[in-house]
C-alpha cells in the first residue's frame, strides 16, 4: 500500500506517475536477457579455485594435472601473471590514487582470507573446469592470523595491511565535548554491535569476455559499475581504451556488484586463450566472491539536559575492514558523518576506525556505514527517552536537525529535514497496536535516518547523458548507467518524455556499454537518479528549449507560451494553435536545428575535510525519513514476527512512485534479515554459513505486508527537487525493529542480528538481575 | 556442483528390489533408491556423499496413494509434502503431520519432497518424524526376501543408522488414526518462519478418557542424534489428571531427556530451554483441547 504527499504544486504530467516501468514487459515475460544469459561460440567456462585456508602461506602450487586433462585450454596461477595487481581504491572519475591498496589477483605467496582466489581455471565445459579445480594439488601451511579488528590494532599482532593494520581513520571534533557533558543532567552510554552480512542478490556474479578484432578485451558483465574498465585495464596490462564493459540488467546489487568481482578473471582468461570465455559464480562462490557488510562496534556517551536536549555526543567505532581495504576508509567516513543521527549536536566528539583482519573484505552495503550508524544512535535515543521518561518521539522532535544547521562536519543542510513529518506519518500508519497474547509481547518502534544520496565532494562526480529525437519524433537516451533492478532507467525515460512532451513508450534508452554510452558514473551512493537524472533533465531541455522558440515562431508567440505535452506543440492559453510533435521535429530537421544534446552534470565538487577535525563538507546532500514497526515477540522461545512495517521517506519528488514504494518494500524485507536473521559467522576467518540454509534472508512467510509512505519536499539536488531513495530504504528499518523488541519485551539486546536465543538470554539475564 | 551416476526408473517395485540387490549379497553403497531427491541430489553435489547409480522410485505404482480404513491411515512412500497437504482427511487423520507439512521447506519442495525421504533421510531434524512418532507410527520395509514391520520409534538406530538394509524399501508408512478424545500437535521452532532449518521440533499427543491422560506422546526433534521420544516426561503424564504442574514437571523431563548440542543454528542450551517451553505449551494446549466441550 502506497501513499503519497506532496506539498508543492507544480504541475507534471509523467514524472510522479506511477507508469509502468520500460523494463517490466521483458521481466515480466521472461525476456530480458541478463549477463549469464550470454554465450558465445567456442567459447570456455571457468572456475576460480580459492584457498579453504583464512591465514597461510602458499607452499606448492602444481597444475600439472588439471593441464593435462582433456578439454582443459587453460590454468593459470600467480606464477603466470608476474606483475598482475588489482586495483581495492575506490574506482572514479579523479583518476587519483590514495593508498597503497592494491590486491595480488591470484595468491603468490600468502593467503589473507577464507576464499582468496589461488587459481583460474578455462575448459570446454563447467564439468571439465570443475574437475580440473579439483586437480589441482597443492600446500598450504597454515599461519597464525587475526580475526578481530580490537586484536588487529594491538601490538605484536599478526599483520594483514602493513604496517600496524590500520587501513581507515576519521575524526569529528566539533565544539566543546568537556562543556557539553558538564551541562548534561542524564549520560547514557552503551554498546552496540552489528555482524558481516551478504548482499545475496538473485543473481550471483557471472560474465561473458572475448577479445575482438581490434584487441579490445569486451566483457558483458552483472555490475553496478561500468567505469571499472579502467582498473581492469590497468590489471591486466593494457591502455583504458582496450578495456570496454558491456552491462546488462542487474539481478541486484545493494553495493555487492560495485567492486570488480569476475572481470579481471575473465579478462585474463580471454587474453591467455584467445577465446571467449564465461565465469558463472555458484552460490556458494558468490558468498566468497565479494565484499560484504562491515561489522561495527559502536560506543555511543550521549549527554541529555532533563528537558531532553542532547548537550555532547563522543561515538566511537571500530570496523572490521578484512583482508583489504576496498571501499572501508569511505564506508567509516560515512558512519562518522551519520554517526550522531538526524539531531542537531553541538558538541561532537567521533572516533572511528577501521583495522585489517583475516576474515572476509568488507566493503559497500546499501547504507554504507550509515546504516550500522543508524543502528546505534536510535537505539540510543530509545534508551535516553527511557531514562529521562520522556516518549520517545518526543525526544527526536527536541533534537531533530532543522534546514540550515549545522551537520556534525560543520557545514549547513540545506534542504527540507522532514523527519519529524515522515516519523509521524510512519507511526500513525500503525494504527491501532495489537493486544498482548499471553507470553507473546507485541512492542512498537521507530526510527529516524540522516542517508546522502551522492558521492563524496572531493571525488568530483559527475554524469553525461546523451539525448535525441529522431526526424518521426522517437526519443533516444543514451547514458552508461547501469540498473540494477530499481528502475533507474525507466526513470531517466520518465524525466525525457516529460520533458519533450512525449510517452514513455516513445523513448527507447540504450545504457550501460563503456564504449559507447556517455559515461554516467556507478549506480552506487543513491545517486543514480540524481545525477544522471539531472544529465537526462539538462539534456533534454536543452532540446526542448530550441523546439519551443521554433514552434513558437511558428505560433507567432514567445517561447514561454509555448509548452508540449502529449506528443504536441501548443499555445498554453490557446489550444487550439497547435501541432504534432513529430510535425515540428520535422520542422526543425529540415531547418538543420540540432535534435542532440550530450550533457556532463556535475556534483558539488570540494576540498577533503580537516582530517584533525572532520569539518568541511562531504556530500552534496542528504535524504530523511523513517520506518515504525509493530512486532510481536514470544517471550518464552524468542521467536518475533514482525506485524506491522511502514516505511516514510521524503524522496523530493518520485520519478515513479511505483518505483520508490519498491525501493521502501524492499528495504523493509532487507532491513528486517539485517535485524533479526542474517549473520556470516567466521571462526577463525572460515565461513561456516555459506548457504542460504545457514544464512538466513526473511522469506515470504517471514514479512508482513508492508506500507509505503512517500513525501516530496521537492527541495532535493536531484531533477524537479528528488532526493533519493535506494540506500535510504534500508537505514531505518533494523533500528526499528530493535526498538520494538526491546519495547517488547523491556530489555535490549545491543548486537544484530537479534535472534531468539539472544532474546531468551537477555529475558534470563533481566530476570536474574531482579 | 556436479554429480555423474546413472539413473534407472523401474516400472514396479520387484524391478526396484532386484536393481537394489544388484552388486549381489546385501545390496551395495553405491546403489540408492532416489524419491524427491531434495536430501540425495542436495548432497550429491555437495560430494557429502557419493552413489553410482540412482534407482528413481516415481514410476512405481505400488508406492502412490494414500489409504484409510478401519481408523488406520496408510501413505505411500511416494507421498509428498504437498500431498499431505491437499488430502482433506489429513487433517483429522494426522493433525501434527499436518502442522508439520505447512512449515516444511517452500512450495517447490514441498511439491517433490517425500515423507518417506524425510524418515530415510537420517537427519534428526526431519520434520515428519516428531509427528509420526507421536502417532505411533509403522514403517513398511521391502526386500527381495520379503516384507517386514517396523515400529518407527524402533527404525532410528543412531545418528544416520536406521533399520533399513540397503537393499531394501520403505514402501509405506502407517498409523492409527487419533481417537475421537486425542489432541495431537505440532511445532517447529527455528529461526525464520519460512524454509529453515529445525533448532527444535516438538509434536505431542494426549488422549483423555474419564478425566485421566491415557496416552501421552512427546518427541522431539533437532535435540538428540535422532528424533526420539521423551519415554521419561510421557510416563509422568499417563494415568494422571494434567494439572499446570504435572505439565510442567513433564516439561522439565523432556528438556532431561534431550542431549542437544551446539551449532550454526543455536546453542544446546537454548535448544535445552525451548523444548521445556515448548512440550509445556504444547501439553497446556492439548490438554484444553481434549478436555474443554467435553
Ligand atoms: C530447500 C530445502 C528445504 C528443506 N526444508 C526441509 C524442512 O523444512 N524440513 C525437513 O524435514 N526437511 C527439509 N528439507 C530436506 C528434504 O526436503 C526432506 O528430508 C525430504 O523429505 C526428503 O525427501 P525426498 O523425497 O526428497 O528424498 P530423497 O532426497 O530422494 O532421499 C533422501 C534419502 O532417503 C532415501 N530414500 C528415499 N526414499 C526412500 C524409500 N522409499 N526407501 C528407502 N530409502 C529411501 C534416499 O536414498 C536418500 O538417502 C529441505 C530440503 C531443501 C533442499
Amino acid at each position: 500500500m502506497t501513499e503519497t504527499e506532496s506539498w508543492a504544486n507544480v504541475n507534471l504530467r509523467q514524472v510522479g506517475r506511477p507508469l509502468a516501468r520500460t523494463d517490466a514487459p521483458g521481466k515480466a515475460a521472461g525476456k530480458t536477457r541478463y549477463a549469464g544469459d550470454y554465450t558465445m561460440p567456442n567459447m570456455l567456462h571457468a572456475k576460480v579455485l580459492r584457498s579453504p585456508e583464512a591465514s597461510a602461506l602458499l607452499r606448492r602450487i602444481d597444475v600439472s594435472k588439471a593441464r593435462a586433462l582433456p578439454g582443459v585450454a587453460c590454468v593459470l596461477t600467480a606464477a603466470d601473471l608476474p606483475d598482475r595487481k588489482a586495483s581495492t581504491d575506490i574506482p572514479g572519475q579523479t583518476g587519483k590514487k590514495k593508498l597503497a591498496t592494491d590486491q595480488q589477483v591470484l595468491v603468490k605467496e600468502r593467503v589473507r582470507y577464507h576464499g582468496e582466489p589461488l587459481a583460474l581455471v578455462a575448459a570446454e565445459t563447467q564439468a571439465i573446469a570443475e574437475q580440473a579445480a579439483e586437480l589441482i594439488d597443492f600446500e598450504l601451511e597454515p599461519l597464525p592470523g587475526v580475526y578481530d579488528p580490537f586484536k588487529a590494532m594491538r601490538p605484536g599482532a599478526p599483520v594483514v595491511t602493513a604496517p600496524d593494520n590500520v587501513v581507515g581513520e576519521h575524526k569529528v571534533r566539533k565544539g566543546d565535548i568537556e562543556k557539553g557533558f558538564a551541562e548534561a543532567d542524564e549520560i547514557i552510554e552503551n554498546t552496540f554491535r552489528t555482524q558481516f552480512i551478504e548482499h545475496a542478490f538473485l543473481e550471483p556474479e557471472v560474465g561473458l569476455a572475448w577479445i575482438d578484432e581490434n584487441d579490445v578485451i569486451n566483457i558483458r558483465v552483472a555490475t553496478q559499475v561500468i567505469e571499472h574498465f579502467r582498473p581492469i585495464a590497468e590489471a591486466v596490462g593494457v591502455p583504458h581504451n582496450k578495456v570496454r564493459i558491456l552491462g546488462a540488467l542487474v539481478g541486484g546489487g545493494f553495493g555487492g556488484k560495485e567492486d570488480v568481482t569476475v572481470e579481471i578473471y575473465l579478462a585474463l582468461l580471454a587474453q591467455a586463450t584467445g577465446r571467449p570465455v564465461r565465469l558463472a559464480y555458484t552460490r556458494e562462490d558468490s558468498m566468497f566472491g565479494h565484499g560484504k557488510r562491515h561489522p561495527f562496534v559502536i560506543t555511543h556517551r550521549t549527554g541529555f539536559t532533563k528537558d531532553g536536549r542532547i548537550t555532547a555526543v563522543k561515538v566511537t567505532i571500530t570496523a572490521d575492514s578484512g583482508a583489504y581495504v576496498f571501499l572501508s576508509p569511505y564506508v567509516l567516513l560515512y558512519a562518522t558523518v551519520a554517526a550522531p543521527g538526524p539531531y542537531r549536536v553541538d558538541n561532537v566528539h567521533v572516533d572511528a576506525v577501521a583495522a585489517a583482519t583475516n576474515n572476509m573484505f568488507t566493503s559497500a552495503f546499501r547504507g554504507f556505514g550509515a546504516a550500522q550508524a543508524c543502528v546505534a544512535h536510535e537505539a540510543q535515543m530509545d534508551e535516553a527517552a527511557k531514562a529521562l521518561g520522556i516518549d520517545r518521539m518526543e525526544l527526536r522532535r527536541r533534537n531533530f536537525i532543522r534546514t540550515g544547521d549545522k551537520l556534525v562536519t560543520g557545514h549547513p543542510i540545506e534542504s527540507a529535514v522532514w523527519a519529524d513529518e515522515c516519523m509521524t506519518k510512519a507511526w500513525e500508519a500503525l494504527g491501532e497496536r495489537t493486544p498482548d497474547a499471553g507470553p507473546v509481547k507485541t512492542g512498537r518502534g521507530v526510527a529516524t535516518y540522516q542517508q546522502s544520496y551522492g558521492r563524496i565532494t572531493w571525488l568530483h562526480d559527475t554524469s553525461e547523458a546523451w539525448v535525441g529525437v529522431e526526424v518521426d519524433g522517437s526519443v533516444v537516451v543514451r547514458s552508461g548507467v547501469t540498473d540494477i533492478g530499481a528502475g533507474q532507467v525507466s526513470a531517466l525515460g520518465q524525466i525525457a518524455a516529460e520533458l519533450l512532451g512525449v510517452g514513455l513508450d516513445d523513448v527507447t534508452i540504450y545504457n550501460s556499454d563503456s564504449a559507447v554510452t556517455p559515461l554516467a558514473g556507478t549506480t552506487t551512493a543513491t545517486r543514480g537518479l540524481y545525477m544522471t537524472g539531472n544529465a537526462v533533465r539538462l539534456a533534454a531541455e536543452a532540446i526542448r528549449g530550441r523546439f519551443l522558440a521554433r514552434a513558437a515562431r511558428e505560433f507567432g508567440v514567445e517561447p514561454g507560451e509555448v509548452d508540449l505535452a502529449e506528443s504536441k506543440a501548443f499555445v498554453t492559453d490557446r489550444p487550439d494553435k497547435s501541432m504534432a510533435f513529430k510535425a515540428l521535429v520535422a520542422l526543425c530537421a529540415s531547418e538543420g536545428v540540432h535534435r542532440s544534446e550530450l550533457v556532463m552534470f556535475r556534483a558539488p565538487f570540494t576540498g577533503q575535510i580537516d582530517p584533525e577535525t572532520g569539518q568541511g563538507r562531504v556530500h552534496p546532500d542528504y535524504a530523511y525519513g523513517a520506518q515504525a514497526v509493530e512486532v510481536a515477540v514470544d517471550t518464552e522461545t524468542g521467536e518475533v514476527t514482525v506485524l506491522k512495517s511502514v516505511g516514510a521517506h521524503d524522496v523530493g519528488q518520485a520519478i515513479n512512485p511505483d518505483a520508490v514504494a519498491g525501493q521502501i518494500e524492499g528495504g523493509a524485507a532487507m532491513g528486517q534479515g539485517y535485524a533479526l536473521s542474517e549473520e556470516l559467522c567466521y571462526e577463525e576467518g572460515r565461513l561456516t554459513t555459506p548457504s542460504f540454509s545457514e544464512y538466513l534472508i526473511p522469506t515470504a512467510m517471514d514479512v508482513p505486508r508492508y506500507q509505503s509512505i512517500i513525501l516530496e519536499s521537492r527541495s532535493g539536488l536531484g531533477p524537479f527537487g528528488a532526493k533519493g531513495i535506494g540506500e535510504p530504504a534500508l537505514t531505518p528499518v533494523a533500528p526499528a525493529i530493535a526498538n520494538a523488541v526491546a519495547d517488547a519485551i523491556g530489555v535490549r539486546v545491543f548486537d544484530l542480528p537479534i535472534t531468539p536465543e539472544k532474546i531468551v538470554m537477555a529475558l534470563r539475564r533481566a530476570e536474574a538481575a531482579e | 556442483m556436479f554429480a555423474e551416476f546413472d539413473l534407472v526408473m523401474p516400472g514396479d517395485l520387484d524391478e526396484a528390489l532386484d536393481i537394489l540387490a544388484e552388486a549381489g549379497g546385501d545390496g551395495d553403497a553405491g546403489i540408492l533408491p532416489l524419491a524427491g531427491g531434495t536430501n540425495l541430489v542436495v548432497d550429491l553435489r555437495a560430494r557429502r556423499i557419493r552413489a553410482d547409480k540412482l534407482v528413481g522410485l516415481g514410476r512405481i505404482a505400488a508406492l502412490r496413494g494414500i489409504e484409510r480404513s478401519n481408523g488406520r491411515v496408510t501413505i505411500g512412500a511416494g507421498t509428498t509434502l504437498s500431498d499431505i497437504l491437499r488430502d482433506p482427511g489429513m487433517v483429522e487423520a494426522a493433525p501434527s503431520l499436518v502442522d508439520s507439512a505447512r512449515v516444511f521447506a517452500g512450495q517447490m519442495v514441498r511439491n517433490t519432497a517425500t515423507v518417506a525421504g524425510n524418515v530415510c533421510c537420517g537427519s534428526p531434524a526431519a520434520d515428519t518424524v516428531p509427528p509420526l512418532l507421536s502417532l505411533d507410527a509403522e514403517v513398511t520395509l521391502a526386500g527381495k526376501g520379503g516384507t517386514r514391520n517396523v515400529p518407527l520409534a524402533d527404525f532410528f538406530l543412531g545418528y544416520q543408522e536406521d533399520e533399513r538394509r540397503p537393499a531394501e524399501l520403505v514402501t509405506k508408512i502407517a498409523w492409527d488414526a487419533p481417537k475421537p478424545k486425542s489432541a495431537n500437535l505440532f511445532y517447529k521452532l527455528a529461526r525464520r518462519k519460512g524454509d529453515a532449518i529445525t533448532v527444535v521440533g516438538v509434536a505431542v499427543t494426549v488422549a483423555v478418557e474419564a478425566g485421566k491422560c491415557t496416552t501421552a506422546r512427546i518427541a522431539l526433534g533437532a535435540v538428540a542424534p535422532v528424533v526420539k521420544r521423551a519415554r521419561e516426561a510421557e510416563a509422568l503424564l499417563e494415568g494422571e489428571a494434567l494439572t499446570p504442574e504435572l505439565i510442567e514437571a513433564a516439561a522439565r523431563q523432556a528438556a532431561e531427556d534431550s542431549s542437544p548440542i551446539d551449532d550454526v543454528r543455536a546453542s544446546a542450551d537454548y535448544r535445552r530451554h525451548s523444548v521445556h517451553a515448548l512440550t509445556r505449551r504444547l501439553l497446556s494446549q492439548a490438554w484444553a483441547q481434549v478436555t474443554e466441550g467435553g
